[in-house]
C-alpha cells in the first residue's frame, strides 16, 4: 500500500497481489490488460490533483460549501418549484442507514424486503396524496415526471399531440420540449386568463376542438402561484376524449382535494417538499400516479405484492415487462436508476408529520404566505398581479424594477423572491414570492420593513440607472 | 414473515412532529379555496409517534442487504464500498441548504466544484467537454443521443438508425427509442465479442451511431475497438461509449483515445457514490470538442477567471432536467476523485480486474468461464454443469450473506438466449483477499451442496424474512398478456 495512493483505498498488500496473480497464472498486473491494444493505452498518469488526506479534503470541501450562500445565511422567499420546508431530523437519520444507503435496486427480493416495503409504502402514500391508486416508485424529478407522464398519455390515447398550459414552470416546459421532441410529439399551447392567471377554459376548448389531443398537461399551483380548478378543466378534457394530466405541489394537497378527486387521469409531482433538502437543485423526487387501467403505461419501477415459495405474502419488483431491461426499445421509458433513497425520505417524512401534521403544515404555509402578501400589498404601489387564489407563492407587481429591489434586499441578506422577468420577459416589474412554515412572524415583519426600504430606493435607481 | 406497512402501525391522533407556530393560531383551512375544492376527507397518511417511526424504519433496514452489510457481486452494477467521508461532506449546509434559484453569484462554491469535476471527468474519459446535468446513466444516454441527433440535424443528415450489440444494457435501446431512433441489434460472436461482419452489414450512411459498452456486459474487452471506430467513422457515424464498465479501464485506456466521440459515466460505478436502493445516481456526459456546442444547458465555464453556469448556447439540445444536476451525488463523486487521485483510480481499476480474474480462476472447476479467456472487471461463469439451476444456486448464496450475481432476467443486464445458464459476477475493486476467499468458499460450499442436497438449494433462501420468490409466479403474471404500449 503506497502512501501516494491515498486514504488506504488500495485493498491489497503487495503479497496479496502476488498470491492472486499466481492463482490466475500471471506474472504481472500488466498482463491482465493484455487484450487492450498497446497503442491505445495511456502512457502517463491521468492529470488529476494529488490525493488529499481526509482532513485536507474536509477543509477543502468545507471551503467550497461555505462559498455558497444558503437559506440559512439568507432569509429566503425563493420558490419556483423548490421550497425551503423543514426536514425533521428523523428523515436524514433513517436515510443515512447503511443498509438503505448502500443497497442496489431490489432485484433480489428475499434480501430486500425492507426497501421493497418502503417503496411500496411510497407508492401507496403518494397514491393517496395524489388521489390516484397506481403510483410508480419514482422518477428523477418533477419535470421529468411531467414529461414522462405526457408520453404516457400519448401512448394510452395513441395520439402524438398534447395540449400544454402555458403556465407551467419554464424549465419544466424546456424539459418537456426536449422529451417530446425525441418522441415526435407536438405541443399545443393553452393560454391563461391574463387577470386571474388561471388556464382559460375557452382556450382549452379551442385547442381540443381543433385536433384530437392525448391530454391536457396543467400545473397547480402554476407559475403565477395560482391554484387551478381542475374539475372544470377535466370535464372539458373528458368531453373531447383527452386525458387530464396534472402536475402539482404536494404541500397544497393538505388543503385542497387531490388531482384524482378532481378528475385527473394522471397526476405527477415534484416531491422535494416531502423531506428532501434543497440540495442546490438535486437530487429531487418525481412521481407519477394514475388510474388502475393505465398502470402498465407507467415508467420505472413498480413494487407489488406476490407470494413466496411457501405461499406467504411478500413484495417484489413487478410488471417489469414495461421496463427497459425486459422490453428494451419497446419499454415505456429508459429509466433504470431512479430516486429510491429520496422516496424513502418522503415516506419517513410523511410518517413523521402524519395526517394531522401534514394538513397543519399546509394551513401554516397558506397562513404565512397570505400574511406576508397582505403586508406587502399594503406598501405603496405593490399589488397582487393575479386575481386567482394562491397557496404559499404569489406574484406581486412592483412600482419599480424587480431586479433592483432584489439587490437591495440581498444587501440585507434576504433572497426576496424570483425576478419574474427571468421566467417570462413580459413581466418586467414582478416578483414571485414563496413562504413556507419555516419563516417566523418576526422574520416576515423584518422582510416587510426591508421591502419598504428597498422599494423607496428602487425608483431612484431606475432614474439614476448608475447602480452597479 | 411479511414486513409491516407503516400504515399497519398507524393509530389515529398520533404524530404531528411538533408542527405548530404559536404566532399563527390554527385556522379551519376553508378560507382560501372554494368549498367544492377544499379538502374535507382525510388523505390517509399514517399517524405514529416519532419513536414508533424510528423503530419501524430501523426494523425495515434490517431486512436490506447493502455493501455495508456484505459482499455484493452483482455483475455490471459495481457495488463497491463508498467512503463515508463523501456522504458526510455532501451533507454540508453549503450544498444541502442552497436553493437552486439563488442568484448565480451566490453559488460560487458549487460552480468551482462543478468546473473541477467536469475537468476530472474529461481527463478520465479523454473527452474535451462535460455536462454534469444528467440524473443517471440512462439520462446521460438520452443526453448523448440527443446530441447525436442535433449534430446530424445541423448537418442536414436525417440519419435514423442506432446500432447496439445484443449484450447492451436495456437502457441503450430504450433511450434510442425515446430520441426517435430505430435500433438495429448486432449479435455476439461465439468468443463473446461484437460481431464485426454483422456490424459491417448494418453500417451505412443511415446510421447515426453505434452505442458500445467496453468492456462489454460479458466482461470482455472489445479488442477490435480501433477497427470498429474506423468503420463507424468511415460512414460518418458517431461512436458512443456507455460508461457502465469504465471502472475496468481507469488510467489504462480512455474512451476518447479508443475513438469514441461521446460518453456517459455512471458515477456510482466509475467513481463512488452509494446507490441508495435504486438511486439517485448521476450520469455526466462527455463529448469531443466538435460536439461541445450541443451539450445540455447549463454548462459550467470559466469566464474572466470565474466559474459560471452558461445557459446561452444556441446549439444546445436544451434542458433535460429542471435545475443544474444531482448536486449531492456529484459532491460525493468529486470527493472520491480528490481522495484517491490518478494513481488511486488506476489502482482501483487494477484491483477490479485482478479480483474478478482471481474469483474466476478459483471457481473455474465448478463454474467454468463461459469464454475461455481472462476477464476484465467481471466474469461470466457458466452454471450449466451444476446439479441445480443457476437461479436456485444464487438464492442459496443469500443464506451465507452474499448478494447473488447477475442472472438472466435478474438485473439490469440483458443476456442473449445462449447465456441463460450464466452468472455475471463482479466482486468490485474494494473487496480484499480475505473477503474474496470467503466469498469463493461460499460459492464452493453451495456447489458442493448442490451435488448432495439439492433440495436445500432449491428451497433457499432459508434465513430470510420471506422464502424464495419466483418472479414468474408473482402477482403480475396474468398481466403479461395485457397490452403494453
Amino acid at each position: 500500500m503506497s502512501e501516494s495512493i491515498g486514504a488506504g483505498y488500495d485493498v491489497h498488500r503487495p503479497e496479496d497481489r502476488e498470491l492472486m496473480l499466481e492463482a490466475i497464472g500471471l506474472a504481472s498486473i500488466d498482463e491482465l490488460f493484455a487484450k487492450i491494444p498497446r497503442d491505445l493505452r495511456l502512457q502517463r498518469l491521468m492529470d488529476l490533483p494529488p490525493p488529499l488526506s481526509e482532513w485536507e479534503l474536509d477543509r477543502h470541501v468545507r471551503a467550497l460549501a461555505s462559498a455558497n450562500a444558503t437559506t440559512l445565511t439568507h432569509l429566503s422567499l425563493l420558490g419556483g418549484g423548490a421550497y425551503d420546508h423543514h426536514v425533521p431530523a428523523v428523515v436524514s437519520d433513517i436515510a443515512s442507514r447503511g443498509e438503505f444507503l448502500t443497497s442496489y435496486t431490489p432485484y433480489q427480493p428475499e434480501m430486500s424486503q425492507g426497501m421493497l416495503r418502503v417503496l411500496h409504502d411510497f407508492q401507496l402514500l403518494l397514491g393517496r396524496l395524489l388521489g390516484l391508486p397506481r403510483a410508480n416508485s419514482s422518477v428523477y424529478d418533477g419535470a421529468t415526471a411531467l414529461a414522462e407522464a405526457a408520453w404516457m398519455a400519448c401512448s394510452i390515447r395513441q395520439v402524438p399531440r398534447i395540449a400544454v398550459a402555458e403556465t407551467i414552470w419554464p424549465e419544466w416546459r424546456a424539459v418537456l420540449d426536449t422529451y417530446m421532441d425525441g418522441r415526435g410529439v407536438t405541443i399545443h399551447p393553452v393560454a391563461a386568463d391574463p387577470d386571474s392567471g388561471l388556464v382559460a377554459p375557452e382556450s382549452l376548448e379551442r385547442t381540443l376542438a381543433r385536433t384530437p389531443m392525448a391530454a391536457l398537461v396543467v400545473q397547480t399551483p402554476n407559475m403565477f402561484g395560482v391554484v387551478e380548478s381542475i374539475r372544470p378543466l377535466a370535464a372539458i378534457c373528458k368531453a373531447h376524449g383527452a386525458l387530464t394530466n396534472v402536475s402539482c405541489y404536494p404541500m397544497l394537497l393538505g388543503l385542497v382535494q387531490s388531482p384524482g378527486e378532481q378528475g385527473a387521469d394522471i397526476a405527477t409531482c415534484e416531491a422535494q417538499s416531502l423531506g428532501l433538502w434543497l440540495n442546490a437543485g438535486g437530487p429531487y423526487l418525481g412521481v407519477i400516479a394514475t388510474r388502475d387501467e393505465y398502470e402498465l403505461f407507467l415508467p420505472g419501477r413498480i413494487v407489488g405484492e406476490c407470494d413466496d415459495l411457501k405461499g406467504e405474502p411478500a413484495l417484489a419488483l413487478v410488471k417489469e415487462q414495461r421496463e427497459q431491461h425486459v422490453s428494451r426499445d419497446k419499454a415505456t421509458s429508459h429509466i433504470c436508476s431512479n430516486q429510491a433513497l429520496m422516496a424513502l425520505r418522503a415516506v419517513v417524512y410523511l410518517s413523521t408529520v402524519g395526517e394531522g401534521g401534514f394538513r397543519r403544515l399546509s394551513r401554516l404555509n397558506a397562513q404565512k404566505a397570505h400574511y406576508l402578501c397582505d403586508r406587502l400589498c399594503s406598501l405603496p404601489g405593490v399589488a397582487l398581479a393575479k386575481s386567482g387564489r394562491f397557496f404559499n407563492e404569489f406574484l406581486l407587481s412592483l412600482p419599480g424594477d424587480a431586479a433592483s429591489v432584489l439587490r437591495s434586499l440581498r444587501d440585507e441578506r434576504i433572497f426576496g423572491g424570483i425576478d419574474f422577468a427571468g421566467l417570462d420577459p413580459r413581466y418586467r416589474h414582478h416578483l414571485l414570492v414563496a413562504v413556507t412554515e419555516t419563516r417566523s412572524k418576526g422574520e416576515l415583519d423584518r422582510i416587510v420593513a426591508a421591502f419598504a426600504r428597498a422599494l423607496s430606493a428602487a425608483p431612484r435607481v431606475d432614474a439614476g440607472g448608475d447602480r452597479a | 414473515m411479511k414486513t409491516a406497512s407503516v400504515l399497519d402501525r398507524s393509530r389515529q391522533g398520533f404524530g404531528g412532529a411538533a408542527v405548530f407556530d404559536p404566532e399563527f393560531p390554527d385556522v379551519a383551512g376553508t378560507e382560501w379555496f372554494p368549498a367544492d375544492e377544499v379538502r374535507t376527507a382525510p388523505i390517509g397518511l399514517p399517524e405514529l409517534s416519532e419513536l414508533e417511526v424510528v423503530r419501524h424504519f430501523t426494523g425495515l433496514s434490517h431486512g436490506v442487504h447493502g455493501v455495508d452489510s456484505g459482499p455484493y457481486p452483482l455483475g455490471s452494477c459495481t457495488m463497491k464500498y463508498n467512503p463515508k467521508r463523501n456522504d458526510a461532506l455532501a451533507r454540508l449546509d453549503g450544498f444541502a441548504r442552497a436553493h437552486p434559484r439563488q442568484p448565480a453569484d451566490t453559488l460560487q462554491g458549487l460552480w468551482d466544484l462543478s468546473l473541477d469535476l467536469q475537468r476530472f471527468i474529461a481527463e478520465l474519459t479523454g473527452m474535451d467537454a462535460v455536462s454534469l446535468q444528467p440524473a443517471a446513466g440512462a439520462h446521460g444516454e438520452l443526453a448523448g443521443l440527443l446530441i447525436m441527433r442535433k449534430y446530424f440535424a445541423e448537418r442536414g443528415e436525417p440519419r435514423r438508425i442506432i446500432l447496439i450489440p445484443d449484450s447492451a444494457h436495456g437502457t441503450n435501446p430504450a433511450s434510442a427509442a425515446m430520441v426517435g431512433y430505430e435500433c438495429k441489434i448486432i449479435p455476439t460472436t461465439p468468443d463473446g465479442l461484437m460481431d464485426l461482419a454483422a456490424m459491417d452489414r448494418l453500417l451505412d450512411r443511415n446510421v447515426a451511431g453505434l452505442m458500445l459498452t467496453n468492456p462489454s456486459t460479458l466482461g470482455l474487452f472489445e479488442e477490435n475497438i480501433t477497427r470498429i471506430g474506423q468503420r463507424v467513422h468511415d460512414q460518418g457515424a458517431l461512436l458512443y461509449y456507455d460508461g457502465a464498465n469504465l471502472n475496468a479501464l481507469m488510467g489504462i485506456v480512455r474512451p476518447g483515445d479508443m475513438g469514441f466521440d461521446l460518453v456517459h459515466i455512471n458515477v456510482h460505478k466509475t467513481l463512488s457514490t452509494p446507490h441508495g436502493g435504486g438511486g439517485p445516481g448521476a450520469g455526466p456526459v462527455g463529448v469531443k470538442a466538435f460536439l461541445e456546442p450541443y451539450l445540455p444547458v447549463p454548462v459550467i465555464r470559466r469566464v474572466a477567471g470565474r466559474a459560471v453556469p452558461d445557459h446561452d448556447r444556441p446549439s444546445t439540445i436544451g434542458k433535460i432536467k429542471t435545475h443544474f444536476g444531482h448536486t449531492e451525488v456529484l459532491v460525493k463523486a468529486y470527493c472520491y476523485v480528490l481522495t484517491v487521485g490518478a494513481l488511486g483510480l488506476k489502482t482501483a481499476t487494477e484491483n477490479a480486474v485482478l479480483n474478478a480474474n482471481y474469483l474466476q480462476a478459483k471457481l473455474a472447476d465448478l463454474l467454468p468461464p463461459v469464454f475461455h479467456e481472462r476477464c476484465m472487471h467481471e466474469c461470466l461463469l457458466s452454471g450449466g454443469t451444476l446439479k441445480v439451476s443457476p437461479f436456485d444456486f444464487v438464492k442459496r448464496l443469500i443464506d451465507f450473506g452474499v448478494h447473488p450475481p447477475t442472472l438472466v432476467g435478474a438485473g439490469c443486464v440483458h443476456f442473449a438466449k445462449q447465456y441463460e445458464a450464466a452468472m455475471l459476477i463482479e466482486p468490485t475493486e474494494t473487496e480484499s483477499l480475505p473477503s474474496l476467499d470467503s466469498m469463493i468458499e461460499k460459492f464452493r460450499k453451495v456447489a458442493r451442496e448442490a451435488a448432495v442436497a439439492p433440495y436445500m438449494i432449491e428451497t433457499a433462501p432459508h434465513t430470510t424474512a420471506v422464502a424464495k420468490i419466483i418472479k414468474d409466479q408473482a402477482a403480475y403474471i396474468s398481466l403479461l398478456e395485457a397490452t403494453t404500449p
